[in-house]
């Protein structure tokens, strides 16, 4: 057994502070260290009390004094992570227990040992702290983290990355089947990525969609690095995703808003645009008649420029009856869908345009059994069939009777109406991009007005569809609108 | 006022305007004679015959031309009149006449070289005098 010196040496070299407890007495007495730390205590008082009320942190005050009566009765141990203020008022983190006797020598003697542990204390609070914000990080963000392991085909995911894909906690990933979470049309995509990283070491950062075990889509930003063992070989790969579903789908909503306000943008300005031309081209002839007007030599001239006068007027006032038209149109994007039957659509504007079927002896056939109704505005609908059946018609062919076939059908969910003919046709290299717009007529036919496929058009894209053409010359043309 | 110009032309599908127009060259004795077509595509024709018969003494010294137009409108016009008009000898002189105020009519119209320049309707008499006198006097 070491004397008391020897003893005091050591502790001090290890910069241990200790109290030695004699249990008769229970006298006790501070080692050098220990009053270096904590400061000398006043002669009056007791150590122990001033040690409890003055030096150890409160919280520990009650756990303390009863382990050391414990001790000072003859129980073996004594082990505590205590709190003490020392000379400078802060508080540090120590260890202090007992140094066990290792025979029955000596046994009136207890030493307490305190071990300065709070580095070691800070440290694993640290860790907890941060370990505590990656996981509410992780939770909040939706951030799962998961590791490939090369070397043995395994994957490890941990739990935020298995509830991102609705998989169970104790789910196991099967590495043959890790393309099977990835949307189809991106299992290339996440292949390519991954094996870029496997053999070349690139990392990536990409927007995938995924697939969870229960079939939903979703979108994900995918992060990973490679990891490197020793020799620089990459034995791994560690990223994490996270799930970005809600920012995609309102960044692409919000696109797709851009372009429907893009959209109407433009068909606004085209629409002022075409105002501003039509009055003014009314207008400017008026004020043409009165400078006329004033040059007028005789009666006669006057009286023939007031017929001017009169003719400027009718036409004025059909301009903007047409512009009336096109309001009350536009207007009518304010009603809401219902399930329309293309066959009733198509009766009620074959009844509204009888006469002029019957005249032209058109006829109409139509085959709506691959889909027969749409989620739609009716008068939508029975605007553009009006539109495409009397363009037909006003474009036949001469000397041939005109034939409309009209069919509807889907293709991957994907809704579709045809309307063909066999008029006129139509040079789409030479008209193709002005088909659409408005006020242009290509052919010298006086009734035509030039809003009509302009109307149409605009109809299909309020209702989130398109209208493309296809055309030939004296054959006839088929539009197709994209529900 | 100038000598008087022998032969104007008018591509426009507005009748009206197209009278009233007739008048004033009529009233102003701004030319001898008035060349007058509803759309670009009857005016290239007519340009087309004249370019198979070599007889340029029927060549406008002035072209107005209308913007909109039915069946061939007045950019398709000059994108066909671009590709002939070097093979005539005589000077035409090509306005476009619009009603459209629109910047971007008046930006691609001045992009084409053979434009003299972009009047918007309604051109004051005056103007109409000085266009012609100019014209005529060049010739």
């Amino acid at each position: 057994m070491l004397n008391d010196l020897q003893l005091n040496n050591i502790l001090e070299d290890f910069d241990i502070a200790y109290w030695k407890i004699n249990l008769l007495t229970k006298e006790i007495t501070w080692s050098d260290h220990f009053e270096a730390l904590v400061g000398t205590p006043p002669a009056e008082e007791s150590l122990f009390e001033h040690f409890i009320n003055n030096v150890l942190h409160k919280d520990y005050r009650y756990d303390y004094r009863v382990a050391f009566e414990n001790l000072t009765l003859g129980s073996e141990n004594l082990n505590q992570e205590i709190r003490l203020k020392l000379k400078n008022d802060k508080f540090r983190w120590f260890e202090c227990r007992n140094l066990k006797r290792k025979d029955s020598n000596n046994i009136e003697t207890a030493v307490l040992l305190f071990v300065n542990i709070h580095q070691s204390k800070r440290d694993q609070y640290t860790i907890e702290e941060n370990f505590f914000y990656y996981r509410e990080t992780a939770e909040m963000t939706t951030t799962g983290g998961w590791y490939i392991d090369i070397t043995t085909k395994s994957i490890y995911w941990d739990d935020v990355t298995k509830k991102i894909l609705d998989c169970p906690k104790d789910f196991n990933p099967d590495y043959d089947k890790r393309l099977q979470f990835y949307a189809s049309e991106h299992q290339e995509q996440a292949n390519s990525i991954f094996e870029k990283c496997e053999n070349y070491g690139i990392p990536f950062k990409t927007e995938l969609k995924m697939v969870t075990l229960y079939g939903r889509e979703f979108w994900v930003q995918a992060t990973g690095k490679p990891v490197y063992n020793e020799e620089q070989q990459i034995i791994g790969i560690r990223g994490v995703l996270q799930n970005i579903d809600e920012n995609k789908s309102n960044e692409l909503n919000l696109q797709n808003s851009l372009d429907i306000i893009a959209a109407q943008n433009s068909r606004l300005f085209n629409f002022a645009h075409v105002v501003s031309h039509n009055l003014r081209s009314h207008s400017s002839n008026l004020s043409l008649v009165v400078q006329l007007l004033n040059e007028a030599k005789n009666s006669q001239d006057k009286i023939d420029l007031i017929e001017n006068v009169e003719d400027i007027s009718v036409n004025l006032d059909a301009a903007i009856s047409r512009l009336n038209d096109m309001v009350s149109h536009q207007n009518l994007l304010k009603k809401e869908r219902t399930l329309v039957s293309f066959k009733q659509s198509l009766d009620i504007v074959i009844s509204s345009v009888s006469s002029l079927i019957n005249r032209e002896s058109a006829k109409i056939i139509s085959e709506f059994k691959a889909l027969k109704e749409i989620s739609y505005i009716p008068e939508y609908l029975e605007s553009i069939l009006l539109n495409l059946i009397t363009n037909a018609i006003r474009y036949k062919q001469p000397g041939r009777v005109p034939v409309i076939f009209i069919q509807t059908y889907s293709v991957n969910d994907q809704n579709f109406m045809e309307i063909s003919d066999n008029g006129i046709g139509i040079d789409l290299d030479q008209y193709g991009d002005k088909m659409f717009g408005m006020y242009k007529t290509f052919h010298s036919n006086p009734d035509a007005k030039g809003i009509g496929l302009f109307i149409t058009k605009n109809q299909v894209e309020t209702m989130g569809g398109s209208i493309s053409v296809t055309s030939t010359v004296n054959i006839g043309t088929t539009f197709k609108i994209k529900f | 006022m100038g000598q008087k110009m022998e032969l104007a032309c008018i591509i426009d599908d507005d009748k009206i305007y197209v009278n009233l127009v007739r008048k004033i060259i009529e009233i102003k004795k701004l030319s001898e004679n008035l060349l007058i077509f509803k759309n670009g595509l009857e005016a290239l024709d007519y340009f087309k015959i004249i370019l198979t018969n070599m007889t340029e003494e029927k060549l406008p010294d002035i072209i107005f031309l209308d913007l909109n137009m039915p069946v061939m409108d007045g950019w398709e016009f000059l994108g066909e009149f671009i590709k002939i008009k070097n093979q005539f000898d005589k000077k035409i002189t090509l306005y476009v006449v619009s009603s459209s105020i629109d910047p971007r009519d008046l930006e691609r119209a001045k992009s084409f070289n053979l434009v003299t320049d972009y009047l918007i309707k309604p051109i004051e008499l005056k103007k109409f005098e000085k266009i012609f006198d100019r014209v005529a006097s060049v010739a």
